[in-house]
């Protein structure tokens, strides 16, 4: 492989090939091949080859139990802020005001791990697209969407889901996650041991409606079928609520559906 | 000598079945539930005495809960396959307005679906039954023999059962009896659905996996089929991706969460299952041994 090939490199550079020569031999590209040769110059041969990048398996910050837990307990609540849900670093602002030093990206991947971190709606390029989800996007979303950024609001997508552990979650609960993708598909979220009731959508609601106007992008729940909201919804006449259709293919499709 | 596959044994000894049940009887009706079963056994019937259209009718004894793809899917084979269908519903459980919500499961399937079975097997002096059931489902219909008489009463003893040895069936009616038939009793659901497969047989789409309103009611993910369903206070339906391995009246009805939008991923879902499909029903968890209850009293 790489390393073998960079060996190859500065053995043929001995021979007295040149740079060109020997990248054309071995594959390399000729800055790869200078910067071999030239760590071979400085450090003999043990200095060739090329560590691999970041930590070692095994050696990633690993969250207790303890923590774990004040985590899954953190998450079933409202966060301090004015955040509309929890996000990694008022996570580990929280863990950390309760002695628990974890960084942000630590809990990251444990919500990874968990099987808690959706991935954003896949938008990008949806406007163009002629397919279902293309007018449903043009017709229903793009005039929201426009209206709401003129008045200077903002815009979320979100959803609700019942978040299946990834296999190396042995043992965790399946839990009912409600989560927003802010600015750049920042993760905002909460968790619930049984579905979210009407209480706890408006609270996520009403935070967001402290910003008013802003329009929310959400899938996977019938709101239609919930008075409390439509009532809500009724005396907030800024909050714009787009309800993402059932089985709408957001994905690229070839066939358009 | 061509050898048989499992399908076209149990496709032959069904098709025998009915051809028997139309020779020995006088006025056969095939019950149509709409479910896959049905499916599978209106397409048997075709298949039997084909190219004319089956000489019996269908009946539907309607509960008004079923699903609305039911409905929809219902009426559009009716007019497909150009077979009378019955429709008949309980006139006293309309009366009533008897529900799963206010009167409960048992009452609701009592008085919509054994009564209304009962009412309508006398209203138009049926002798012979078709219904869809199959071994696999349940212990009491494991034991129910495929031709399983009934008194004038359209009870059942499942004591007093005739043996159906070497696939030899028993015709002989007393006075007043008349018989449930059973062509699909040797069926499993994973036959079923092979066949559907096999053999192209359209079904209600609620049998495939798609995101549907659903909520959680003492473990089982019922769907928000329309607006009578009474939600809880502050109760908001979830999307889930589901699908139904049984379909029955929609309150009564559990869901299955699935990824299975195709037969083939049907078919392989049903290779790993090790569940009966009506586990996904409430009216099987009613009480102990609730369906041979329910069977002597003359459900079907």
């Amino acid at each position: 492989m790489l390393n073998e090939r960079r060996l190859e490199a500065v053995r043929l550079r001995l021979d007295g090939h040149t740079v060109a020569e020997v990248a054309r031999q071995t594959g390399l590209s000729a800055p790869t091949v200078s910067a071999a040769w030239k760590a071979f110059r400085q450090g003999g041969w043990e200095a060739v080859p090329v560590r691999r990048r970041g930590r070692k398996v095994g050696q990633a910050e690993r969250l207790g139990e303890v923590a774990q837990g004040t985590l899954t307990a953190l998450l079933a609540s409202h966060p301090e802020t004015t955040d509309p849900a929890w996000s990694s670093s008022a996570l580990a602002d929280a863990l950390a005001s309760e002695g628990h030093r974890v960084s942000p990206r630590a809990i990251e991947h444990w919500l990874e791990a968990q099987g808690l971190k959706p991935a954003p709606l896949p938008l990008d390029g949806l406007a163009r697209r002629r397919s279902t989800a293309g007018r449903w996007y043009r017709q229903q979303v793009q005039p929201v969407l426009e209206q709401t950024h003129k008045a200077g609001g903002g815009s979320w997508e979100g959803g609700v889901r019942v978040a299946v552990p990834a296999k190396s979650a042995v043992g965790a609960p399946r839990r009912y996650q409600l989560y927003l993708h802010g600015k750049r598909g920042a993760l905002y979220t909460r968790c619930l041991a049984s579905p979210p009731r009407a209480d706890d959508y408006l609270a996520l609601f009403d935070r967001l409606a402290a910003e008013a106007p802003v329009a929310l992008l959400f899938r996977g729940a019938l709101f239609q079928a919930s008075p409390e909201i439509q009532a809500w919804l009724a005396d907030h006449p800024e909050f714009h609520l787009i309800n993402v259709p059932p089985n709408l293919s957001l994905g690229s499709d070839p066939k358009g559906r | 000598m061509t050898t048989l596959t499992h399908l076209q044994r149990l496709e032959a000894e069904s098709i025998q079945i009915m051809r028997e049940v139309v020779s020995e009887t006088e006025n056969p009706v095939m019950l149509y539930s709409v479910g896959k079963d049905s499916a599978v056994m209106l397409h048997l019937a075709r298949k039997a005495f084909a190219p004319s259209p089956p000489p019996f009718p269908l009946l539907h004894v309607d509960t008004r809960w079923k699903f609305r793809a039911m409905y929809e899917f219902r009426d559009r084979m009716a007019e497909e396959i150009g077979m009378d269908l019955i429709v008949h519903i309980n006139p006293e459980g309309v009366e009533k307005d008897i529900n799963p919500f206010t009167h409960g499961s048992a009452i609701h399937t009592d008085v919509m679906k054994t009564e209304g079975l009962k009412q309508a097997l006398d209203k138009y002096d049926f002798d012979a039954a078709f219904g869809g059931a199959r071994r696999d489902e349940e212990k009491s219909r494991a034991k129910e023999r495929i031709f399983s008489f009934r008194t004038s009463q359209h009870r059942w003893d499942p004591k007093n059962q005739r043996p159906e040895l070497w696939k030899l069936f028993n015709t002989r009616k007393h006075k007043g009896e008349s018989i449930r038939v059973f062509p699909l009793s040797n069926w499993t659901e994973l036959d079923i659905w092979q066949y559907i497969y096999l053999q192209d047989i359209p079904i209600v789409p609620l049998y495939y996996a798609a995101e549907r309103p659903v909520v959680e009611r003492d473990g089982a993910l019922i769907m928000v089929d329309d607006e009578r369903m009474p939600l809880e206070p502050g109760e908001v339906p979830m999307m889930r991706k589901v699908r139904f391995r049984t379909l029955g009246c929609y309150p009564l009805t559990g869901a299955i969460e699935s990824e299975a939008d195709t037969l083939p991923a049907i078919i392989q879902e049903m290779l790993l299952t090790n569940t009966s499909e009506r586990q996904g029903r409430v009216i099987d968890h009613d009480s102990a041994a609730s369906m041979e209850k329910k069977k002597q009293e003359g459900y079907f």
